[in-house]
């Protein structure tokens, strides 16, 4: 029998180990697809409840102080690694159901090595802290790429048999594959631009940023709520209790989706 | 070279009669070309005759003999004693049945009712095309379009996809049940295309694939049945 690597001893790892060994690394990946995506979820609505604290600037700009505290600060890094992995490997998924592309293990090492690199970017830029960038341009360029990934995937589902529903979801996530990415970049370029409630409230009076954060909001819900049902649906088999989480999803994610939008026409 | 191993196996048993589940470990020594079948085999003839446990070809053709070994979902008969402990890397086994269909005794599971999820595909030709040429009866199919889907044709329902899944079984009919409706989509020599068309892209079709790609690593006919639910997802 082959010698047990050192590492496959630890509890978690050797069962990440025996699970790949039996269902594939896809597989594996697959789960952390979902783990990410339902703790996204819920970063999300923390990131809006933070937010509409912004009606109060002088109270929003004393909670954010904690965030500069050195901890905070390695949470707000480690929140990273669900948004950059959630996002490439969506793409990957996107490549695979829909673009036709079968050679799916070089781009399943991309995607680990692309999030490490993002990583490895989004750190040693929050340790300079003092990046500047013109928030127009930088908006208009992640935008308009973004714009023009969803439209491809919209092109290449219109063969598809599939429901609007779902063929939204894969459209919204195309268009957030670049943008939560370049949202989570643009916020460390320089940490002021996140804690000064008067700058932030300044930059939401462009229209444009208002177009660019309202579609953030409204696909970032809509991807969110459409992924916790699915996953859930695979779990539950009665109509009743389909029925019940669909209604309760629904409201839960309509709510904070009105939060975020009465946020960004309030000011 | 090793000519025999001392294997554990742990088998999960079940007792209808009593409703009582538990798990059985018996010592066997087995030759290292041994198939689990034959090991299975030699449990009933040897040591316990009440152990249930189905086969029916024993060639890799029938899939009556799946079951988790080591939490994989295998064919039983294409698993040698050698290979399995150097795939697992150990000697002692865990043997459970797919968990698709309820259990009927120990490793047997109700494959009717695991049927029935493949039988919603109607996975037969219901309104077959004329023959293409006067002089022939039947409906030729050009290479081309045969090479489109040959390989999921081999499919044997033997439901380890299903069991590897990581959508549960409580609402997917399963990848292979999606393989059979994608297969008919595709045979020029149907022309019912919308019932399959109507199936796969219901509730409990191919919104419920996750593209995890389990079903292809785990398939012992070695067909690639993430690649087939991906083109019924893109558009057949």
């Amino acid at each position: 029998m082959k010698q047990q690597s050192r590492l496959g001893t630890i509890p978690g790892i050797s069962y990440v180990q025996k699970t790949a060994r039996n269902r594939g690394w896809p597989y594996v990946v697959a789960w952390l697809h979902r783990i990410t995506g339902l703790m996204l979820v819920l970063y999300v609505f923390l990131h809006i409840l933070t937010l509409s604290g912004l009606s109060d600037p002088v109270g929003f700009e004393q909670k954010m102080q904690w965030f500069q505290k050195l901890i905070p600060l390695f949470f707000d890094w480690f929140l990273a690694i669900p948004v950059i992995f959630h996002s490439l490997n969506g793409g990957r998924l996107i490549l695979y159901e829909l673009f036709g592309n079968r050679l799916d293990q070089p781009v399943l090492r991309g995607v680990m090595v692309g999030s490490g690199l993002y990583l490895l970017m989004l750190a040693v830029i929050m340790i300079m802290g003092d990046q500047s960038v013109s928030p127009f341009l930088f908006w208009v360029y992640f935008f308009l790429a973004s714009i023009l990934c969803g439209y491809l995937v919209t092109l290449r589902l219109k063969r598809s048999g599939a429901t609007l529903l779902w063929k939204m979801q894969r459209v919204s996530g195309t268009f957030l594959f670049l943008m939560v990415p370049a949202h989570m970049l643009f916020m460390h370029l320089d940490p002021v631009i996140g804690r000064d409630a008067q700058l932030i409230l300044t930059r939401l009076q462009s229209p444009f940023i208002k177009l660019v954060d309202l579609l953030l909001v409204v696909s970032v819900l809509y991807h969110g709520g459409y992924g916790v049902i699915g996953v859930c649906r695979d779990y539950l088999s009665f109509r009743g209790a389909q029925l019940a989480l669909l209604v309760l999803i629904t409201t839960l994610f309509f709510g904070f989706g009105l939060i975020g939008v009465k946020l960004l026409f309030l000011v | 070279m090793i000519t025999t191993y001392q294997i554990t196996l742990k088998i999960h048993r079940y007792d209808p009669a009593l409703q009582k589940h538990w798990t059985q470990e018996y010592q066997v020594e087995a030759g290292r070309i041994m198939r689990f079948v034959d090991v299975l085999r030699k449990i009933n003839d040897e040591q316990d005759p009440t152990l249930a446990w189905g086969s029916s070809c024993e060639h890799g053709q029938c899939g009556t003999c799946s079951m988790k070994i080591n939490g994989k979902p295998l064919l039983s008969c294409e698993l040698l004693v050698e290979n399995a402990v150097d795939f697992f890397n150990t000697t002692t086994f865990e043997i459970e049945p797919l968990e698709v269909a309820p259990r009927i005794r120990d490793l047997i599971i109700d494959t009717e009712k695991a049927y029935e999820r493949v039988d919603r595909v109607k996975p037969y030709v219901i309104d077959p095309a004329p023959a293409d040429h006067d002089d022939v009866e039947e409906n030729q199919i050009s290479p081309e379009d045969l090479e489109r889907y040959v390989d999921a044709t081999r499919c044997i329902n033997c439901f380890c996809c299903s069991s590897a899944c990581i959508s549960s079984h409580r609402t997917f009919l399963g990848p292979n049940a999606m393989l059979a409706a994608v297969v008919r989509v595709m045979d020029p020599r149907e022309r019912e295309k919308q019932q399959r068309l109507d199936v796969l892209y219901n509730e409990n079709g191919v919104y419920r694939c996750h593209s995890s790609k389990a079903c292809s690593f785990v398939c012992p006919k070695e067909i690639d049945v993430a690649h087939f639910i991906a083109l019924a997802k893109e558009g057949l």
